[in-house]
């Protein structure tokens, strides 16, 4: 009776890469704090400020991103069909309702922000609301509730946490040329930066990956609330042909925020290890696998 | 356990139905109809976002084939309508509240046995006060829980009136705590 038919089966592939790069930044992060206390460097001071420049990032971001974006929250009586989709999308998803903001721009595209489920916004352009049809846009505002789902917020801010420890040591490194206390420990200090660079940059790319993975994970959830795969493919296929008209003053201010974007705002780079997003190709293919599956569950079942 | 999942962001699964608490109603209306002249209308709706396979299609199908079938014993129709966000509904008319309950439940059943428990949205009751006032009790599938929905216009809601109806039966029927899942539907079509 209470048997739910699992209609996706799970992907095991994406999940093992995903704990993988978690893994590999969780071991980066636990190697350089053991090199930091090693090398004698009075850490404490770096790691208080970055715990707490992290904790602003979390508590502010979505303001600064909503901001940024030029987005304002809209009221239900201001957008109402908007307000409507995304409610029932949260009760499907089993998710409080976030706040809605609409942001002016011809720029097509949408995102979700905020520290946790019941602190969360989800934007979308007026590009986007104009480019997709009401399917798609469901299927683009499902992918961004899944990322509030997800809590991908608070994993990616925590996933660059130490990165940005790094970040600061190598600053602090160069800006101040040594730690106050420790005038004679010369090549200790060097080997701290050389560490830190090293970390910055591995993390920086696992990030990446780790952010890859999760728009993978986010275009699974919106396949899974809305039952309807293709309708988010064609979205993204809109979005890819759409995305590369646009003017550039607008792709430097969103360049920051990318990783909660639905569609990276960048032109797919020479090189997929510094995107934040899986080229649209390969999305849309998971996504027609995801239909394939739906569809075939059914001959199965009849 | 979930937010092992949400870290791998690896759900398998929508939320299913919580434990059933549709039936609470039926008692509930008692104490409606009695002490603060609230009507039924004689017609309720069950809402779900349809899948576009055949083998959804055919459970829906068979689903409603059933419920005719025992619509001519209670005297209870069906219809079916399809929302400007594709949402199905299928709206059930009876004077008789209890039957309602009944045939609710026996479409989300049908649902539920088919594999797509997870599709159903929620459930909605129309009623209407002593002054003639529309008022929908909605029950929300995933939470197991209803609460009051008065529309007052094109997307504005009477929240006062809502909330004095809470306090008014809020001891009998179990009323969603978070107000923020208060989730209005507009455009009900019963």
């Amino acid at each position: 009776m209470a048997v739910t038919k699992t209609q996706f089966p799970r992907d095991p592939g994406l999940q093992s890469r995903m704990i993988l790069t978690m893994f590999l930044l969780g071991a980066l992060y636990v190697v350089f704090v053991g090199v930091l206390f090693a090398a004698g460097v009075n850490a404490g001071f770096i790691v208080i400020i970055a715990v707490g420049l992290s904790v602003a990032q979390l508590f502010t971001s979505d303001k600064l991103a909503l901001h940024a974006m030029g987005a304002r929250v809209v009221t239900p009586a201001e957008a109402p069909e908007l307000h409507a989709m995304i409610e029932r999308l949260c009760i499907q998803a089993d998710l409080p309702k976030p706040k809605v903001a609409v942001a002016q721009t011809d720029m097509p595209n949408a995102f979700a922000i905020g520290r946790s489920q019941k602190a969360a916004t989800v934007c979308a352009t007026t590009g986007i609301m104009n480019l997709l049809s009401p399917s798609e846009l469901e299927g683009v505002m499902a992918h961004e509730l899944t990322h509030v789902k997800n809590r991908d917020v608070a994993i990616m801010t925590i996933a660059s946490f130490f990165a940005s420890v790094a970040s600061m040591i190598l600053q602090f490194g160069f800006f101040f040329g040594g730690g106050g206390d420790s005038d004679d420990d010369g090549p200790g200090f060097f080997a701290v930066i050389l560490v830190s660079l090293v970390v910055y940059a591995v993390s920086f790319f696992l990030m990446m990956a780790l952010s890859r993975y999760r728009e993978f994970a986010a275009d699974r959830g919106a396949a899974l609330i809305t039952g309807r795969p293709s309708a988010l493919a064609s979205a993204l296929r809109k979005l890819a042909s759409g995305m590369d008209k646009l003017p550039q003053q607008d792709l430097r201010v969103a360049n920051e925020l990318s990783a909660f974007f639905i569609a990276a705002p960048t032109k797919q780079s020479i090189m997929g290890l510094f995107a934040t997003h899986p080229p649209m190709d390969k999305r849309i293919e998971a996504l027609a696998r995801l239909e394939a599956e739906l569809q075939r569950g059914t001959l199965a079942a009849a | 356990m979930g937010f092992l999942d949400s870290i791998i962001g690896g759900r398998k699964k929508l939320k299913g139905p919580a434990p059933d608490r549709l039936f609470a109603l039926s008692t509930a209306y008692v104490t409606l109809s009695t002490g603060h002249g609230i009507e039924s209308k004689g017609v309720a709706a069950i809402v779900f976002q349809p899948l576009e396979t055949a083998d959804f299609e055919s459970i829906v199908a068979e689903m409603e084939e059933i419920l005719r079938g025992t619509g001519e014993e209670t005297g209870t129709t069906i219809e079916s309508a399809q929302d400007e966000h594709d949402y199905r509904w299928i709206i059930l008319r009876d004077d008789d509240i209890e039957d309602l309950v009944v045939g609710i439940n026996a479409v989300s059943d049908g649902l539920t046995v088919g594999g797509y428990g997870d599709r159903v949205l929620a459930a909605v009751f129309a009623f209407r006060d002593s002054k003639g006032r529309p008022l929908y009790f909605i029950y929300n599938y995933k939470r197991g829980y209803w609460y009051p929905f008065v529309p007052a216009g094109k997307h504005a809601r009477a929240g006062e009136r809502e909330l004095q109806i809470k306090a008014i039966i809020g001891a009998e029927l179990p009323i969603e705590p978070e107000l923020e899942r208060w989730f209005p539907l507009w455009g009900i079509p019963i």
